[in-house]
């Protein structure tokens, strides 16, 4: 199988690369009617197979799972999922065939493997759905010509898909059709009813393509996402222990602190968060960003270009031919590191301390999401794919790091992002050597305020807001921000 | 304001001669522009266990909150602990209602999907809470076996903390505190949520600890107290103010009756004159049965009560009627006339139904205002996503108005006291004028008063033909337009009747 984005001529790159349609809620008031009665069979049912199973069925629609013979008889985890919440559970062969819908939900290194075996059981012209495009785009499966391939993919975690849909509300979701698949014409009618049936509808639908989804995804988690987020919890953990700084402190620092500091990105964008800050920290954090920008540009722009040419995807491709061996490598590393090892110590940290005494994560997160977004543009995925990429995902990432560190994020995340963060967080350290030896407590651990008066310039001041303000992914996020209706807290420690 | 020695006292003298345990001395606390407390005293001598009663709204949590150094306040707050004791010098504080928020491995959950079978168990479960509890403050664990079997609670062990009840939640509350027994115990509603036979075990459990030397702060308007309640005050106009007996203490003036709202007084729209119909519905967790074979019918406008002790299955039955739980699909089950699995979504039958309950309140959006949570009525959310037209704007001020919120209207639903909050979310479940009412236990948490005046609205409201399901105690106060029941045991019909024939209630 060859990458399918590399056998297209530029024009056609260009014009896969650029869809991105931010969907108005009229679009979605046929309801769930292009999937009403029709067979919806889930292949998987992990975290996202069951609570995208469970809102699907609540919305009206017929869902069963097939799972492999190995899992049902062996009365594996997901065979107990399925059939305790009473779905119907069968094999391939007993379900695939009576299927209208067939729903891959397994993880992205099965795809091959799964979707060879259930295409030839597919009847014609029927619809296969994916979450995720990489094995379409990147893998260059290829799919029969009669069936209608279509990608629905919630920006959340399985268990927030449900807890949002049972609130009545939803979580932000992107879909697309594969140009090459669609040969009826019914393939955006039955994604927007898909979408319809888990509550993506209600919280801004982003018609994206196949290829568009896959390199705009690949190059965030990455990057800022998993990969900044690791580098700089680490070296502000290992930054505060050098200097002295309570271990228990500087644990609890790390591990919440990114939490909060994205809660305030994800509700008043880089300038939001920037703003929580007093004005003469505002000013150092703004430098302290700059600086990060500069050194971490090239970095940024070769994950960037290795992801558009399929460089990234063939290496780690041949990581699971060799049994992931680096990949379970490097996690076994991650869970030897400092941080990891150190509990969170029983101090209180006010809301407000998390900003004053963690500058340098302000920093780093305002130079990584600007960065995601500037070199993804500049890539040629629209701003408005470049900004759920970057900024809206950031805060859902901290979350699971405030939950158990980085052990936790990595669990969460899919084997591509994990492996795509190893990759950054190794090359970016080295980077960071000179920068971080000019780091001290001010900017990590202690108040940055602490003995100083408080004045700044006028001008400088204006013009750091203005530079913040005018960035386009606070001026694309305001506006995508303003549609998804309700922002919620995430719920901190 | 100070908080003088709370955890490593130095006591001020020797003992034997010890001071009072407390002394409060000119407290002042606001609320934006509400004055809650002013130069509030109170001294709280040895041997001295106080009851704290009086209005909703009076202060009572917030006072309890300053001393326990969980809400700050102008003023002093002096500890006098023993440091002699074997008891722990500090003071706890057992909220009314507690608020589990920080649940380790889950970040979104919402209570619904308690009902959801899932193989991984990634939270925290009973057991090993107590036990973590017992490392950090020091305590033997054979101590709380004998807490967990008087409270009924030993089955639970191994629950996972978020499967846990809100009545569930509050009896574990108690549980640590009876077992870490603080030379201050402040625990406000003890009685909430506990069936009957519960309470009388916690009055007899808080003497004990009282003979062991904590002393009590109880804040509630019940009347079956411990024996070892020898001081009775309230807060009026900001100001402790003791008084001789229990009766003494302020009862909230009778509610104005006002006119319903037009829109409540039209009887709902039947869509079928079947209700509910189970024919032998059944519900497990893999060997767990929780229902067995259950066969009911609800017909429209009839008003039923639902009771059963903690754990026969109450809740769950609900989760089938209002569309919530995952194995309804499976099951013989007809809701307003459709057969379950039929075609129809849980926002169809939603729209046809409305629910308080304990958890559903519990996990209610906190960042919602009064105004945002009646209207989110409308759509059968949890917290307002959309625009609203200006009649159903109309609707959602009337409501309000009629349910005497208005002056509360754009004040966050969470920083209003608990009876408030109760009301403003029924005024969310009738907006729309559903045809089903379901409370479940609804008065949980609120005091005789509040209680009186909620079941007063609830007959109101019913009075257009609404068919209610009301699930309340044994011996708590009820609605008086119930008129059939239905009791459950062990996950069993035990009896359906006519509330008529049974002298019970």
């Amino acid at each position: 199988m060859a990458n399918y984005f590399n056998t297209l001529p530029l024009r056609e790159k260009l014009n896969q690369l650029g869809v991105c349609e931010f969907m108005d809620n009229s679009e979605f008031s046929d309801g769930v009617n292009a999937l009403k009665g029709k067979k919806l069979v889930i292949v998987g049912c992990g975290a996202q197979g069951l609570n995208q199973g469970l809102n699907l069925r609540d919305s009206g629609l017929d869902v069963s799972y097939a799972l492999r013979k190995e899992a049902i008889d062996g009365k594996r985890d997901s065979w107990k999922n399925a059939t305790e919440n009473n779905f119907t559970v069968g094999t391939y062969e007993e379900l695939i065939p009576n299927a209208d819908v067939v729903i891959n939900l397994t993880p992205d290194k099965q795809h091959t493997a799964v979707v060879n075996a259930v295409m030839p059981l597919m009847k014609q012209g029927a619809t296969l759905s994916y979450s995720h495009g990489f094995n379409i785009v990147e893998e260059g499966m290829q799919i029969r010509k009669d069936i209608t391939v279509i990608m629905v993919a919630p920006k959340c975690p399985g268990s927030e898909v449900r807890a949002e849909y049972c609130r009545g509300f939803g979580v932000p979701t992107l879909i697309a059709v594969h140009p090459e698949n669609d040969p009826a014409g019914k393939g955006l009618a039955e994604a927007k009813a898909y979408c319809v049936g888990t509550g993506g509808h209600r919280a801004g639908v982003l018609l994206s393509s196949f290829v568009a989804e896959v390199k705009s995804d690949l190059m965030g988690e990455q990057t800022i996402l998993c990969g900044l987020l690791q580098t700089g919890s680490i070296l502000s953990f290992d930054k505060m222990i050098e200097k002295g700084i309570d271990a228990g402190y500087a644990s609890k620092l790390v591990q919440y602190g990114v939490e909060v500091i994205t809660e305030a990105l994800k509700h008043g964008g880089v300038s939001g968060m920037m703003d929580r800050l007093s004005n003469v920290a505002k000013v150092k954090a703004f430098e302290v960003s700059e600086e990060l920008k500069d050194i971490m540009r090239p970095l940024f722009q070769k994950h960037q270009d290795d992801i558009m040419s399929g460089e990234f995807s063939r290496t780690m491709m041949e990581d699971w031919a060799n049994g992931d061996k680096n990949l379970l490598k490097w996690r076994a590393e991650t869970g030897e590191t400092a941080f990891e090892k150190t509990p969170a110590g029983d101090v209180k940290i006010g809301e407000q301390e998390y900003f004053d005494n963690y500058l340098l994560m302000v920093a780093f997160v305002r130079a990584g999401v600007e960065l995601a977004f500037e070199t993804m543009v500049e890539a040629g995925i629209k701003p408005e794919s470049a900004y759920y990429e970057s900024l809206h995902e950031t805060p859902l990432i901290a979350n699971t790091i405030a939950r158990k560190k980085l052990f936790e994020m990595n669990r969460v995340i899919s084997d591509t992002a994990e492996y795509g963060c190893y990759l950054f967080d190794q090359a970016c350290k080295p980077l960071l050597t000179d920068f971080m030896k000019k780091v001290d407590t001010d900017l990590v651990g202690k108040n940055f305020n602490e003995g100083k008066d408080g004045s700044v310039d006028n001008i400088t001041l204006v013009n750091i807001n203005e530079k913040l303000r005018s960035h386009q992914v606070e001026i694309v996020g305001a506006r995508l921000r303003k549609a998804m209706t309700a922002m919620k807290a995430i719920k901190t420690a | 304001m100070t908080h003088s020695n709370m955890n490593n006292s130095k006591p001020k003298s020797l003992s034997g001669d010890l001071g009072p345990i407390v002394h409060v001395s000119n407290l002042n606390l606001q609320y934006q522009y509400k004055l809650v407390l002013k130069n509030l005293n109170w001294t709280i001598n040895r041997g001295e266990n106080w009851l704290l009663g009086g209005i909703s709204g009076s202060g009572k949590s917030s006072l309890a909150k300053v001393i326990a150094g969980l809400q700050n306040a102008v003023g002093e707050v002096e500890f006098n602990f023993n440091i002699d004791s074997a008891l722990p010098a500090k003071v706890l504080f057992v909220e009314s209602w507690y608020q589990f928020k920080n649940v380790e491995g889950v970040a979104n959950f919402y209570y619904q999907q308690r009902y959801t079978s899932l193989q991984a168990k990634e939270t925290l479960t009973v057991g090993a809470e107590l036990i973590s509890y017992s490392k950090e403050n020091n305590l033997e664990f054979a101590e709380v076996e004998k807490l967990l079997k008087a409270l009924n609670f030993s089955s639970l062990r191994n629950s996972q903390l978020l499967e846990l009840s809100s009545g569930e939640h509050k009896k574990l509350q108690l549980i640590k505190a009876l077992w870490l027994k603080p030379q201050l115990l402040i625990i406000d509603q003890p009685y909430t949520g506990l069936d009957k036979d519960s309470r009388k075990t916690l009055n007899s459990l808080l003497d004990e600890i009282c003979a062991d030397g904590v002393q009590l702060i109880l804040i509630c308007n019940d009347t079956e107290l411990p024996a070892s309640i020898n001081c009775f005050a309230e807060i009026r106009e900001g100001q402790l103010v003791q008084v001789e007996s229990r009766e003494m203490i302020s009862t909230a003036p009778e509610r104005t009756s006002r006119e319903l709202p037009d829109f409540l007084k039209q009887s709902p729209v039947y869509s079928s004159e079947n209700i509910v119909k189970m024919i032998d519905v059944s519900i497990s967790y893999g060997e767990k049965m929780v229902l067995r074979n259950i066969n009911w019918e609800v017909k429209a406008g009839e008003k039923w009560l639902l009771q059963g002790p903690n754990g026969s299955g109450k809740s769950t039955l609900l989760s089938l009627v209002n569309g919530d739980h995952p194995q309804s699909y499976a099951n013989n089950f007809y809701l307003f006339g459709n057969k379950r699995g039929s075609g129809e979504s849980i926002w169809d039958i939603k729209q046809h139904t409305g629910i308080i309950s304990p958890e559903f309140h519990w996990y209610f959006d906190a960042s919602s205002t009064v105004w945002q949570s009646v209207a989110s009525g409308l759509f059968d959310s949890v917290g307002l996503f959309r625009q609203l037209p200006f009649s159903q704007k109309a609707k959602v001020d009337e409501l309000i108005e009629f349910f005497d919120l208005t002056e509360n209207k754009d004040d966050l639903l969470s920083s209003l006291p608990l009876g408030k909050q109760r009301l403003v979310l029924l005024a969310r479940t009738i907006i729309k004028n559903p045809e089903l009412l379901i409370l479940d236990e609804p008065c949980q948490g609120l005091d005789q008063q509040q209680t009186q005046y909620f079941n007063q609205l609830v007959d109101e409201l019913c009075n257009n033909g609404m068919t209610l399901i009301y699930v309340g105690h044994f011996e708590s106060a009820l609605p008086s337009c119930l008129e059939k029941r239905i009791v459950l045991e062990n996950g069993e019909v035990k009896a359906i009747e006519s509330i008529a024939e049974s002298c019970l209630v």
